[in-house]
């Protein structure tokens, strides 16, 4: 079984790869740090060259970055850098690689964002972009392939460690769970929409917050 | 109050891209004029009925204008989403676009004008 994970090199990324490693598949990690820049042409072909024509049973995006600024403040490289990685880098890559996919799954790792954040209009944007392609694919591909979205909160990554500590702990006393998400639980998540017990599971958003999107 | 419509979007990252960009550019002008913002979107595409190109655009929209919403508060500055239906009337849509920006109104709010979202996925 093979399952192609981006961004995978830290974070949510890597727990994803070690849990579908885990759970018995082959994983083609495509990340920087293994020279795959998933959002050039010759980076997507790198993938689709490992996965070398054997069938693909899933595909999680996950690769994503942040280049934070107030909307008035934000320049055309904040929103085209964070624009093209998130969400053009996945959807370009998803259309490369549903040829190689009979069946299976597709996970979108979006945000919680996508509901709406201070200062991320490119971020949201990106984000709820992914849940517009998993939408659309969900209908497309059905049944042979669930596609699902999952938005998680604040996860403790090194993103997460870049914020800094008080403004953290703001964050933190806005959850309801009262403590940032594990890496592992969204991991968790990915494996089961991706199991034979989700395939009655399409074209959703699992919010994966801790209760954030119902607090103050 | 500034409207942005969705154009005709394709399959490709292109189209898509070039779109979203165009919104961007649109808001941010607006924003830093002051003006309010409206985006009229389409309700299946929404929903992603009618293939990703249009669906990753009207969602990311949506998206977009919750996030800008958020920092408009403080001044009053109000950016909200239409989204219609294949049989909205026109008068319908023109008597709306005006209605989230009267002093006191909604931000970063989705109004549908159309019963096609009943019983649907919340956008």
């Amino acid at each position: 079984m093979i399952a192609v994970v981006t961004g995978s090199a830290r974070g949510i990324g890597r727990s994803i790869e070690n849990r579908l490693r885990a759970d018995g598949y082959t994983v083609i990690g495509a990340d920087l740090a293994s020279g795959i820049d998933i959002s050039t042409v010759e980076g997507r072909s790198k993938v689709k060259k490992l996965v070398a024509g054997q069938p693909l049973q899933v595909l999680v995006n996950n690769a994503g970055i942040t280049r934070d600024a107030r909307l008035v403040k934000m320049s055309n490289e904040e929103f085209g850098a964070v624009l093209e990685v998130n969400l053009g880098a996945a959807y370009q890559l998803t259309r490369e690689l549903l040829p190689l996919m009979e069946t299976g799954s597709i996970v979108n790792i979006s945000s919680r964002a996508y509901l709406g954040n201070f200062g991320q209009f490119n971020y949201s944007m990106s984000k709820g972009g992914l849940v517009g392609l998993t939408r659309a694919l969900a209908l497309r591909l059905a049944p042979q392939v669930t596609v699902n979205a999952i938005a998680p909160g604040l996860i403790g990554t090194e993103m997460s460690e870049a914020i800094p500590d008080d403004l953290k702990n703001k964050m933190i006393a806005s959850i309801p769970a009262g403590r940032m998400g594990e890496p592992e639980e969204v991991a968790e998540l990915v494996s089961f929409l991706c199991s034979e017990r989700a395939r009655y599971l399409t074209g959703e958003v699992i919010v994966l917050g801790g209760g954030r999107s119902l607090a103050r | 109050m500034k409207v942005f419509t969705v154009p005709a979007v394709d399959e490709g990252w292109d189209s898509v891209s070039e779109v979203l960009t165009q919104c961007f550019h649109f808001t941010q002008s607006a924003a830093l004029a002051g003006e309010h913002v409206v985006y009229v979107v389409h309700n299946d595409d929404l929903l992603g009925r009618r293939g990703a190109g249009a669906a990753m655009v009207a969602c990311g929209l949506l998206s977009a204008a919750r996030s800008a919403a958020l920092e408009g508060v403080k001044n009053g500055w109000r950016i909200n989403v239409l989204a219609i239906e294949d049989n909205t009337e026109p008068g319908l849509l023109e008597a709306w676009l005006d209605v989230p920006h009267r002093t006191g109104g909604p931000t970063g709010e989705l109004v549908h004008l159309g019963p096609s979202h009943l019983g649907k996925a919340l956008p």
